[in-house]
């Protein structure tokens, strides 16, 4: 986090745009549960074939659950990134490496996913600071 | 993100994009004609039922597909891929698109850099 007026980081969450989508969500998911209902009550009065989207459509809807729940993760962690970047002290004595492949969130992502790749940064930083001395 | 994990889904997803595009063309193209002008629902009924859960399928792997070649989430392409299941035709030519845009620079280890999500 900078200086100055720290905005919360789950802030972009109630923008105007992102409530839209909230809501959007919202009424999607329930859109598609009443449609399961409504096939649920077809298959009951013997239309065998509804069975079939009597169960198709609760799959639908944990879909976009974790659809939804992907853009906020992603967002997040994008806003994480761009808060760390310029708080990074720039010490007199270590030398910068002089140029990144990827972003920070690149790579936090990488991280995460990774063990092995996180290791291997590890000793990339390790290398940098060896030759700073 | 690993290697191979990247290729597994790839590969998932080329083959769920052919087969459930197979499935909604003959659907669509013969087997909904055959029951209205043939008067006989049931092919439609067995090919659709099957769409259906090829659909399912296919919008899981190209899910995963999306998140491996780093599309960002939210956005006009990743919607494309996740619809295209069930507009008949449609997913041969996003295949081919994806293909262009995406795997192939994912492939070769070219990471596109963060975007924002929503904006």
């Amino acid at each position: 986090m900078t200086g100055g007026k720290p905005r919360p980081r789950w802030r972009f969450l109630v923008s105007p745009r992102w409530l839209a989508w909230h809501a959007f969500a919202v009424a999607a998911a329930w859109g598609m549960l009443w449609l399961g209902d409504w096939q649920f009550h077809r298959a009951e009065s013997g239309n065998a074939l509804s069975w079939a989207y009597t169960f198709e459509w609760p799959i639908f809807v944990i879909f976009g659950v974790v659809f939804w729940a992907k853009t906020i993760v992603d967002e997040w962690r994008h806003k994480g990134a761009t808060d760390r970047r310029p708080a990074r002290p720039a010490s007199g004595d270590v030398v910068e490496l002089p140029a990144r492949a990827h972003t920070a969130a690149a790579v936090d992502d990488d991280a995460a996913a990774d063990p092995e790749l996180a290791a291997y940064n590890a000793y990339l930083a390790r290398l940098n600071s060896r030759q700073a001395r | 993100m690993r290697p191979d994990w990247l290729r597994l889904v790839v590969h998932g997803y080329r083959a769920m994009a052919y087969v459930t595009g197979t499935m909604l063309c003959i659907l669509v193209f013969v087997c909904i004609p055959v029951q209205v002008w043939g008067h006989n629902a049931a092919p439609a009924d067995v090919v659709g039922t099957l769409h259906g859960f090829l659909y399912i399928v296919y919008i899981i792997v190209a899910f995963a597909m999306t998140r491996a070649v780093r599309m960002k989430i939210a956005s006009p392409g990743t919607i494309i891929v996740l619809l295209a299941g069930t507009i008949p035709v449609l997913t041969f030519v996003v295949e081919r698109w994806v293909t262009r845009r995406y795997i192939t620079p994912a492939l070769a280890g070219v990471t596109p850099s963060e975007q924002p999500v929503l904006r």
